[in-house]
């Protein structure tokens, strides 16, 4: 049994309901609807018009000048912090971490950036920074001057589930004391045209479990302060509830349809119920994912009624039919509403039900209590909460009003890497710096079709051809016996944003409502890991980390904690970036690239790169069974943060000793028995600069530095990914006895051939603009 | 069969649904294993064959969708 407690203490919500948790939360139980005739929105020549956006301007959310989905944030974040009694004197930062799920990162920006160029001549260069899904988090931070762990979860409307799920994982495992968690989204003509296309709006309002002839998007944000139970005590905060098990699966079907027969769904409630140590037949409450498609609440009746019609006291309710579909923000927005039916024994209604519609509920509802108009007044002890999403992602989380001793299946295996891919841009193109080449000859090799791989936008052909390789190189055939205990972390800095521009233009040129259906699936940024899931029949645990450039070496930290918390055997980590016309254009513009090279000191900028970089990670356990050949073995690793402005780093050189010191520790080494590092220096002379000083800071004598950017370029989150595949590589001897390395010196640094034939332990520690640092001690076998 | 206006369905579909060009003739199956369209891109399609020509072919039966060679002809006979 699992004894570390996770708890609610804080919540704070704003969406068309209310612009407060008790404003929401009275209008959800009276069945009030959200969802309005849309206004941010030109739907003019659409054949949908109604949305459920929320009245408050941006000024009105907070004071900064960031992106409408970070200001929905952080209202809520300030909400949830007041309410669990926080306040900025009150806590100690580095223990209190922010992970935010989101789907359509800055699409207002995204917008407003394309129609200024297109309409009027003249983008704004400031709204570029506001692009990413990466700023929301950091942003979020950087307002409360939190110094945890941070992260954006961006598997689009399963986002803001699995974002509670890994803020427990964390908890549990001892890294945070407490997380400010959830999700945000803003209403955007991204989603609003790209769902138009696949003809998925309802006309009218929503109608989940009813007429289910589309969904009604929204925008808003949800967020709890989840944190352990000893500190919640210590510090005598009041407890909502308790946070239990969660389930994270993938499809592995199709990129935008749920699997017809339930079965990915049903994976993630059956784990959700396992690991919270409970049955079926304890549940109460289920807060549906309810989305209104045809394609959703089919597979989902399917779903709850294999499971639960064992239960005779089950409610279900889609409070989407008055929230309309938050993507990115619903999971987060269902979960305060979730523990607020537990904390006031009071379930929430579907709303839009005539009467007619009642005796048709009847028959499809069966034995289960569909809540239908008007809540239910009933005890809820148990409730749980269901995300689906595009790429076939799903989550769901278990809340309740008792402690309840949850099984334990942490382990302390040891980890291996055990496979590589790589697919990165080796030749440098004239002001537009390194490029990938993908073939045909590349598909094929892995017996991808073309009507495959057509689909897919160019992130997601980077990372399709780099997670095949990683899978081939470890050998692993995936099938019925292990096709469960397989996962995917992707970590990216600015995902598919080529496809989300590209998409975003035409819409600006054409008009919302002649958005493209091929292009729209492409523009989340957890398309590249459906693929891959899809392709592979990977059915395990599969999140998207949008968090800078380290979020490659990120993703390696996250798998490996999937990995001791026995979610999965094999976990592929990856990191993905493009670069094409478009975000070279995005990146110059911004002043990011240039001409430069690694530890030379004299610029301002960067060579831009692009690929993808994918590492099998594999238990000793399933090393051992499979034979498998190891490259090296992932002995510690850690995450620190220190928050400083998105798109900045200067004051977060803490951060970067922490992540060193704390993976050092992890590994249960001293800095002294570190060999060599694998670094992040990309040739921008201040964080080249600053990475050196603390180099020589903690170390304090020479050391060899190997640099991949200096081969790739700064490929961002495929590059840090690079970092530690070039360091397993090392460490395996495939390289051979020398390999070209930057040697630190107290008073400079020299490139020079180097015998790495006695290195045991190397250091590969990445830099995300915002403060954001992870480290990995890679050990040779 | 009117070429140019093949030439122009063709190119629609290697621009918007990232069909090679020397993988695409006029009579391959389009929803055939090898190329592999499915409803999402028939939605495109019909968006496509819009902007080019004003036809219409919401709810135009399926077997007009089979190849370009049938698209053309659907567009020819609708063209206004």
């Amino acid at each position: 049994m699992n004894n570390r407690r996770c708890v609610v203490t804080g919540l704070g919500l704003v969406c068309a309901l209310g612009d407060n948790t008790e404003q929401c939360w009275s209008a959800a139980i009276n069945g009030v609807s959200g969802i309005r005739e849309v206004k941010s929105v030109d739907t003019a020549e659409c054949y949908a018009h109604k949305g459920a956006e929320v009245a408050l301007t941006n000024a009105e959310l907070s004071d900064e000048d960031y992106d409408r989905s970070s200001l929905l944030c952080i209202k809520a974040a300030n909400e949830a912090l007041a309410d669990a009694g926080y306040s900025a004197e009150s806590f100690d930062s580095q223990r209190i971490g922010v992970i935010i799920g989101n789907c359509v990162g800055g699409a207002a920006s995204i917008d407003k950036y394309y129609t200024d160029e297109i309409k009027n001549g003249c983008a704004n260069a400031a709204d570029i920074l506001k692009m990413p899904a990466a700023a929301i988090a950091n942003n979020v931070a950087r307002h409360f001057g939190l110094n945890g762990t941070t992260a954006n979860i961006v598997n689009a409307c399963a986002a803001g589930t699995m974002s509670l799920a890994y803020a427990c994982d964390l908890i549990r495992a001892g890294k945070a004391d407490a997380f400010v968690a959830g999700g945000s989204d803003s209403f955007s003509s991204l989603a609003f045209s790209g769902f138009h296309a696949l003809h998925a709006l309802a006309e009218d309002a929503c109608s989940p479990f009813n007429h289910s002839n589309g969904i009604t998007l929204g925008e808003g944000a949800g967020v709890l302060i989840i944190e352990s139970y000893e500190h919640a005590v210590q510090r005598g905060a009041k407890i909502y509830c308790d946070v239990l098990g969660s389930g994270v699966s993938s499809d592995a079907h199709h990129i935008t349809a749920p699997r017809p027969d339930g079965q990915g769904q049903m994976s993630a409630i059956k784990k959700a119920i396992a690991n919270s140590g409970l049955q079926f037949t304890d549940i109460d409450y289920i807060n549906a994912h309810g989305t209104g498609t045809a394609k959703n609440d089919e597979a989902e009746f399917l779903s709850l009624h294999t499971l639960f019609d064992c239960n005779d006291h089950v409610s279900v309710s889609s409070t989407k039919s008055m929230t309309g579909h938050c993507l990115g923000a619903a999971g987060s927005i269902e979960a305060v509403l979730t523990v607020k039916a537990v904390c006031e024994n009071m379930v929430p209604p579907t709303i839009g039900y005539s009467d007619d519609d009642m005796d048709a509920l009847k028959e499809k509802a069966g034995s289960i209590d569909f809540v239908a108009n008007s809540k239910r007044e009933k005890t809820v002890n148990y409730a749980i909460s269901n995300s689906f999403a595009f790429g076939g992602n799903n989550a769901s989380i278990v809340f309740s009003k008792q402690p309840h001793d949850i099984p334990d299946h942490t382990n302390d295996q040891r980890i291996f890497v055990t496979g590589i891919g790589e697919l990165c841009g080796t030749n440098k193109v004239e002001d537009k710096g390194y490029r990938a080449e993908i073939t045909s000859d590349d598909y094929k090799e892995h017996g991808i079709k073309m009507a495959f791989y057509r689909k897919l936008d160019r992130f997601s052909q980077l990372q399709l051809i780099s997670g095949m390789r990683a899978i081939s190189d470890a050998n692993v055939t995936i099938d019925e016996t292990n096709e469960n205990d397989i996962g995917i972390i992707i970590g990216t800095s600015e995902g598919p944003m080529t496809e989300i521009a590209s998409f975003q233009k035409n819409t600006v040129q054409q008009g919302t409502a002649n958005g493209s259906a091929f292009s729209f699936p492409n523009t989340v940024y957890n398309a590249a890991g459906g693929y891959l899931s899809i392709f592979a029949g990977i059915k395990g645990y599969n999140v998207t980390v949008a968090n800078g450039i380290q979020a490659g070496i990120q993703s390696i930290c996250y798998a490996a904690d999937v990995l001791k918390n026995g979610e999965a055997q094999i976990m592929l980590a990856t990191g993905t970036d493009e670069n094409t016309d478009v975000t070279a254009e995005l990146l110059m513009r911004a002043g990011y690239v240039y001409e430069s090279s690694p530890y030379t000191f004299k610029s301002d900028a960067f060579v831009q790169g692009e690929g993808s970089v994918s590492l099998v990670l594999e238990t000793e356990e399933s090393c051992t069974k499979r034979g498998a050949e190891r490259y090296a073995e992932i002995a510690g690793y850690a995450t620190a943060h220190q928050s400083v402005d998105f798109g900045t780093l200067n004051g977060s050189d803490d951060a970067l000793e922490r992540a060193i010191i704390d993976a050092c520790a992890a590994a249960d080494i001293t800095i002294d028995d570190i060999n060599a590092i694998s670094g992040f220096a990309n040739g921008h002379k201040a964080l080249d600069a600053m990475e050196t000083e603390v180099y020589r800071d903690i170390f304090n004598r020479d050391i060899p530095i190997f640099c991949v950017r200096d081969t790739i370029g700064e490929a961002r989150a495929a590059a840090s990914a690079a970092q530690a595949a070039y360091a397993a590589k090392v460490l395996s001897g495939k390289l051979g006895s020398t390999q070209d390395a930057f040697i630190l010196k107290a008073n400079g640094i020299e490139k020079t051939t180097t015998d790495i034939s006695g290195i045991k332990y190397i250091l590969a520690v990445a830099v995300g603009v915002g403060g954001n640092y992870s480290a990995i001690v890679l050990k040779k076998i | 069969m009117n070429t140019e206006i093949a030439e122009k369905i063709k190119a629609m579909l290697v621009e918007n649904l990232r069909i090679p060009a020397d993988e695409l003739e006029y009579n391959s199956e389009l929803f055939g294993d090898d190329i592999g369209l499915d409803s999402i891109d028939s939605i495109e399609i019909i968006a496509g064959i819009d902007s080019l020509f004003g036809v219409q072919m919401t709810g135009a039966a399926r077997e007009n969708f089979q190849t370009i060679e049938t698209l053309t002809k659907y567009v020819e006979e609708n063209m206004e």
